[in-house]
């Protein structure tokens, strides 16, 4: 039975905050979506990641055009939305391409910043919920462990990782330099998102006083500001902790600049021209790029970061396409074992692999069975031959006859274990790297 | 024994001079190849030849029976010295290395140039310039001028760093120089120990005048610009601490003052002359009076 990867999701690029924060999945926490998902009419197998930029569901299906519509109607149905309205911001990835994507997305090459840490953490966790909830098969249990396996080449053998660290370090060396000793110094966030999070977390390393969470969603800024050990604010009084703020990080995914020039200006003089420093993550802006004209007030947006960094890094791009290199060479590793879940090439492996075994081990023999006639010899010829096909005559037999049901490529996957069946491209996988099995 | 003794002042000094020579270096090396080693290295070396300097001060003080103030070369030395002091202040308080990479050069130049000129003292010393007012004032008056000219080199770097800062340019010159914050903090703490220090410089001065001549006040040039300098000083305490004033606006305004100081500490002398010239003033017109 052939199987199919298809991705379906949707991220910081194809849609706008207001939509990601309504396609969370909810419900997902022991893996009850995934699971939900194999009552789907030709899924096989599925992994739902979800994290503040993106959502999607990773599938092991028949056939990718048919699964597709089907998942785009699921998404709807779980989130109570018209899945027609939700289909421009959707992206669809089969085979190939969905297998890099989902290797990127675990190597953070996909990342709003490029090779921030989390993403992997957030994309192991949607799968340890699917396979508790024993939503994988074989075929996600070996993706998804070759995408951690790639994440983690892409992390020692670039220097992609260090980037996004970078970012928040930069940010930290910048507000030092602009307000020194950062101690006494206070700290806002306003939204939510992975860079701002992590940048947050470096700042919050650095001061004694309690972060500042703000959120158009005052339960979302809850979280977060219990996760940083902060205080949660309404929104409407953003104002007033301008004021007494002396670092501020925008990630709202607000279209309109949640802050501008004459808010500032007013600010400045409330606050008797302390000087502050606006770290702006959000895409689209969040703060008016003009403000950075205002005596006192220093703006940086991520790519401003990013330029600090790449500075820093030297070559980055070189990095970049290191990376990409990386995943792309395993990514064709994985189509090629995907390619051998076939029977017909898993079954000639097996019997090539016999007949390899008994005539080596005939020839092993051969001087002691120098004093057979060559009637003789013809006969021992046949019992082996005999033997061996007894041996693959069940194996065989049953693999064929499990070919229409969707725990073929399990079997498939588990013969070729069994036999270590080379002639294929199944190569080791490393004890540690050792695909969880139901 | 007099001529050994006298000596043994420029003895000192010249150790000082090496001394803040080997400091500079050391500072240069760290400005160029950013090794934090070469930097304690200059600040040791700093304080080993500060060490020196107060020694040589002292001894030709104690020979002279007096303070030694009577000769351009004196005030010069004097001069390097507090600007020594301050830099080693500031650097224990802030370990920015920057400041030494322009606070040993300085006292290098200004002692190197005080060397070229006369150091005897005429004996006897002029009854005049040997009063504790004019030692007073001449102490005074050299560190509230030392004080600003710290103040607008903070100033010189706030403007350069918050340049790139806000530019967006940063590389190595932005790592070297101090935090915006710390250069600000300079200036709010020592605007008013510069002001406080010219103010009192002014007064011992005309203090000293009415004991000398008697009278307190003579619209001598120099006396004209230190009040003008005075003024605006006066201005820039009053914008920073009634107004708020901070960061660039402050930066530029000890600029601006500093110019002030220098055109009545060098200026004044050279140009329009007064009685603020010094017994070596033949020689040299301008390092002289205060």
């Amino acid at each position: 039975m052939i199987s199919e990867i298809l991705v379906i999701g949707l991220n910081h690029v194809t849609a706008p905050v207001e939509i990601r924060e309504k396609i969370t999945f909810p419900g997902d926490e022991h893996g009850q979506v995934a699971r939900s998902l194999l009552d789907v009419d030709g899924i096989q197998e599925a992994v739902v990641v979800s994290t503040c930029n993106r959502a999607e569901v990773i599938a092991a299906v028949d056939d990718s055009e048919t699964a597709a519509e089907r998942l785009v109607e699921f998404i709807g149905v779980v989130h109570e939305l018209n899945p027609e309205s939700l289909r421009k911001f959707l992206y669809v990835k089969q085979g190939e391409e969905a297998v890099r994507h989902v290797f990127r997305v675990a190597s953070s090459l996909d990342s709003m910043v490029l090779g921030e840490p989390q993403v992997l953490g957030q994309v192991k966790e949607g799968y340890s919920r699917a396979a508790n909830a024993n939503a994988t098969g074989s075929i996600l249990n070996r993706l998804m462990h070759r995408a951690f396996f790639t994440a983690k080449r892409v992390r020692t053998e670039t220097g992609i990782g260090l980037a996004a660290v970078s970012v928040a370090y930069v940010a930290v060396e910048l507000a030092k330099k602009i307000l020194g000793n950062l101690r006494e110094k206070s700290v806002i966030i306003i939204g939510a998102g992975e860079m701002a999070e992590l940048a947050a977390r470096h700042l919050a390393g650095q001061v004694e006083k309690s972060v500042l969470v703000f959120n158009r969603t005052y339960e979302n800024a809850c979280a977060l500001a219990r996760d940083l050990r902060g205080r949660a604010a309404p929104m409407d009084s953003l104002e007033e902790g301008l004021v007494d703020a002396d670092v501020v990080i925008t990630s709202t995914g607000s279209c309109e600049p949640l802050i501008n020039t004459d808010q500032v200006r007013k600010v400045m003089r409330l606050r008797r021209f302390k000087p502050i420093f606006l770290i702006d993550i959000a895409i689209p802006r969040d703060v008016e790029p003009e403000v950075n004209n205002i005596d006192g007030v220093y703006l940086y947006n991520i790519d401003d970061l990013q330029a600090v960094v790449r500075e820093n890094l030297g070559e980055r791009s070189h990095e970049a396409r290191k990376a990409q290199d990386i995943v792309d060479e395993e990514a064709e590793k994985f189509m090629k074992w995907t390619k051998s879940l076939h029977s017909t090439p898993t079954i000639i492996a097996l019997k090539d692999k016999l007949e390899t075994i008994r005539t080596a081990e005939l020839t092993r023999l051969n001087g002691r069975l120098s004093s057979l006639s060559p009637a003789e010899r013809e006969t021992v010829e046949l019992i082996t031959r005999s033997i061996v096909n007894k041996i693959a005559h069940d194996p065989i037999s049953f693999l064929k006859k499990t070919g229409m049901t969707s725990r073929q490529n399990t079997y498939l996957d588990t013969v070729q274990r069994l036999f270590n069946l080379n002639g294929l491209p199944n190569d080791r996988l490393r004890p540690e790297e050792e695909p969880r099995e139901e | 024994m007099f001529q050994k003794d006298e000596a043994l002042d420029l003895i000192f000094f010249k150790i000082a001079i090496v001394l803040y020579l080997v400091a500079s270096v050391s500072y240069l090396v760290f400005l160029v190849f950013s090794s934090g080693k070469q930097s304690t290295w200059g600040y040791w070396f700093a304080l080993a030849g500060f060490a020196a300097h107060s020694l040589s001060i002292l001894h030709r003080a104690i020979f002279s029976g007096f303070f030694p103030l009577a000769t351009a070369f004196d005030a010069l030395s004097l001069f390097s010295w507090i600007i020594v002091a301050l830099f080693l202040a500031i650097t224990h308080k802030e370990p920015s290395p920057i400041f030494g990479s322009i606070a040993t050069p300085m006292a290098v130049v200004l002692m190197v140039f005080a060397s070229t000129l006369s150091y005897q003292i005429r004996e006897p010393l002029v009854p005049i310039l040997k009063s504790w007012w004019l030692l007073i004032h001449v102490v005074l008056a050299l560190m509230g001028n030392g004080v600003f000219a710290l103040l607008a080199i903070s100033g010189l770097m706030y403007l350069l760093q918050e340049r790139l800062i806000k530019t967006k340019q940063i590389g190595r010159i932005h790592k070297l120089l101090p935090s915006l914050e710390t250069l600000d903090v300079i200036n709010r703490h020592g605007l008013p120990v510069g002001f406080c220090l010219l103010t009192l410089g002014i007064i011992s001065g005309a203090l000293w005048a009415g004991s000398a001549w008697g009278f307190y006040w003579s619209w001598d040039p120099k006396e004209t610009w230190s009040l003008i300098t005075w003024f605006a000083y006066a201005a820039m305490v009053h914008q920073r601490l009634a107004l708020g004033w901070r960061g660039r606006r402050a930066a530029v305004f000890s600029i601006i003052g500093f110019t002030l100081v220098l055109f009545t500490f060098v200026g004044v002398s050279a140009l329009i002359g007064g009685h603020h010239a010094f017994q070596g003033a033949r020689r040299f017109m301008g390092t002289g009076g205060l």
